[in-house]
């Protein structure tokens, strides 16, 4: 190889690699409309199926199987949430509080909407 | 007497000591180098201790480990006549996955099955910082071409600032053979240098302020999306670039096995058991590429150099765009976040989340930057089979 000797016209290569880098921009731009319209396709058809089975309870019985020992569990209401993600949260307001698990009490833990304010909870 | 004098030339002459080259000593040194940063220094140890005792092998003096007598891997058509597959060394006869693009396809298997999506779902604009950041890989290509390199040559060194492995020794395998493991080695090393090349470009091409935004939390990604998204991506890649299907689709798969929740054994192999025994067989045989003849020449050190260029270009071309994102959205984004769209996953993305919270402390940017930094891996891809495509004769 020797140094400098170009293989190829600089202005060839200038051309090859910007349409190099627009291809790359467009694709991924084109992924991310995809992105974009999937996910109001995905929202537009769980909004219909929601609306067909109306009498389905969000609120779930209180977890008290899961629940970890020591909680002053009552009655949790776990609203779109699952036992297992309820427990960890119940810990970490125990450890964050520096108040002991039996000594709380939780009535709900509940995933709050995309919409509402402040994003998911 | 005469007798155990013949034994012992006859073994003298036999062993390593006697035929070992200069430049086969200078390798093995340099494997010896490479195995004390990756098992003290800890640069990228699962991949550089096989890539650094590949090369070790290969250069051992007679061992003949990458030796090729039935032209298995050379334009010589009448030379399987001539000796049997078996008689190649047995690193040359694994080395034929690298060829066939088998390891670094596999690879992007594992990826594909260890990758959550879902940051990049939920906030789509991450792709266009991926793309951004693809900036170095035509900037060292045009350097590259300026320097004397081939367009191959050059393809295959720019795709370094892809900041992936398998995509540049995808590139490198297809394009420039000779040029593979001083490319390979490159982009690890420089892979596990990221916590200390991406810094000051951020510090430099960022205000204070910016650095300080905090982002918004991002959405819940539904399963449906996740499921659509590998498929329906593989075919537009595919479809747009088809030199790009075999490591997109490959990428794809992996993520369907993830995400699709009936194939937890399929996803659970291609994440350790395949990945592992490819990055074995793909760091050993890409090290055996490196003998003296090919790795001890100056366009070695002008790759290292290219390499270092192409990866501070790409990091700044991500920091600039996240700077325009940050203009038009009014302040939402962090252009830090920018700099994770090298696809080095996750490293880049946690560089990102460090530096983030050297000035906010109470800023959480990993995730926000997971964005980005997946879209490096779709966007190294593409440019990889763009490169292709124009350079591989298809």
């Amino acid at each position: 190889m020797k140094l400098f000797e170009m293989k190829m016209p600089l202005s060839e290569a200038l051309a090859i690699a910007v349409i190099g880098i627009s291809v790359v921009i467009m694709i991924l731009a084109l992924i991310a409309v995809f992105i974009i319209l999937l996910s109001k396709a995905v929202r537009l058809v769980e909004g219909l199926v929601k609306k067909k089975v109306p009498a389905s309870p969000a609120v779930t019985p209180a977890a008290t199987q899961s629940v970890p020992e020591g909680i002053n569990s009552g009655d949790v209401e776990l609203i779109g949430t699952d036992e297992k993600t309820a427990a960890v949260i119940m810990a970490i307001v125990s450890e964050k509080c520096g108040i002991p698990l039996n000594r709380l009490s939780f009535k709900s833990v509940r995933l709050m909407d995309n919409d509402e304010k402040g994003g998911n909870k | 007497m005469e007798m155990v004098k013949d034994v012992l030339i006859g073994l003298w002459e036999s062993s390593g000591f006697s035929i070992v080259t200069g430049k086969e000593l200078i390798m093995l040194l340099v494997a010896f180098v490479f195995l004390f940063l990756a098992i003290v220094k800890k640069f990228e140890p699962l991949l550089l201790v096989p890539i650094a005792f590949g090369m070790l092998l290969a250069n051992l003096p007679g061992a003949g480990l990458m030796d090729d007598p039935a032209f298995l891997m050379t334009e010589v058509v009448d030379g399987v006549e001539k000796a049997h597959w078996y008689e190649d060394g047995v690193l040359r006869l694994i080395y034929a996955g690298v060829k066939s693009s088998i390891f670094p396809c596999l690879i992007f298997l594992g990826i594909g099955a260890m990758t959550d999506f879902g940051p990049l779902l939920a906030n789509p604009i991450s792709l266009l910082l991926g793309a951004a950041a693809q900036l170095g890989v035509y900037v060292a290509f045009l350097l590259a071409i300026i320097l004397g390199f081939t367009p191959e040559e050059a393809a295959s060194i720019g795709i370094i600032g892809g900041a992936d492995g398998p995509t540049a020794i995808f590139l490198a395998g297809k394009l420039a053979p000779k040029l593979l493991g001083p490319i390979a080695l490159a982009a690890y090393s420089y892979m596990a240098l990221i916590p200390l090349i991406q810094p000051p470009i951020m510090k430099l091409l960022t205000t204070e302020k910016e650095r300080k935004v905090e982002m918004k939390q991002l959405r819940t990604v539904s399963k449906a999306e996740k499921i659509i998204f590998p498929i329906v991506v593989a075919v537009i890649c595919a479809f747009i670039i088809p030199s790009c299907a075999s490591l997109i689709g490959f990428l794809m798969l992996g993520n369907l096995f993830k995400e699709c929740g009936v194939t937890e054994r399929l996803s659970d192999t291609a994440q350790n058991a395949l990945t592992n025994i490819v990055t074995i067989m793909l760091g050993v045989t890409v090290g055996a590429t490196a003998n003296g003849e090919d790795f001890l020449t100056a366009s070695t050190l002008l790759i290292v150099g290219l390499g270092l260029t192409a990866f501070a270009c790409s990091t700044a071309g991500g920091i600039l765009l996240g700077k325009v994102l940050y203009l038009v959205t009014g302040g939402k984004i962090n252009p830090l976040i920018g700099s994770a769209g090298v696809s080095a996953v996750p490293m880049a993305a946690r560089v990102a989340q460090v530096e983030g919270r050297k000035y906010n402390p109470t800023n959480f940017l990993l995730m926000h930057a997971m964005g980005p930094n997946v879209a490096g891996v779709i966007g190294s891809a593409v440019a990889a089979g763009f490169l292709l495509m124009m350079f591989g004769g298809k």
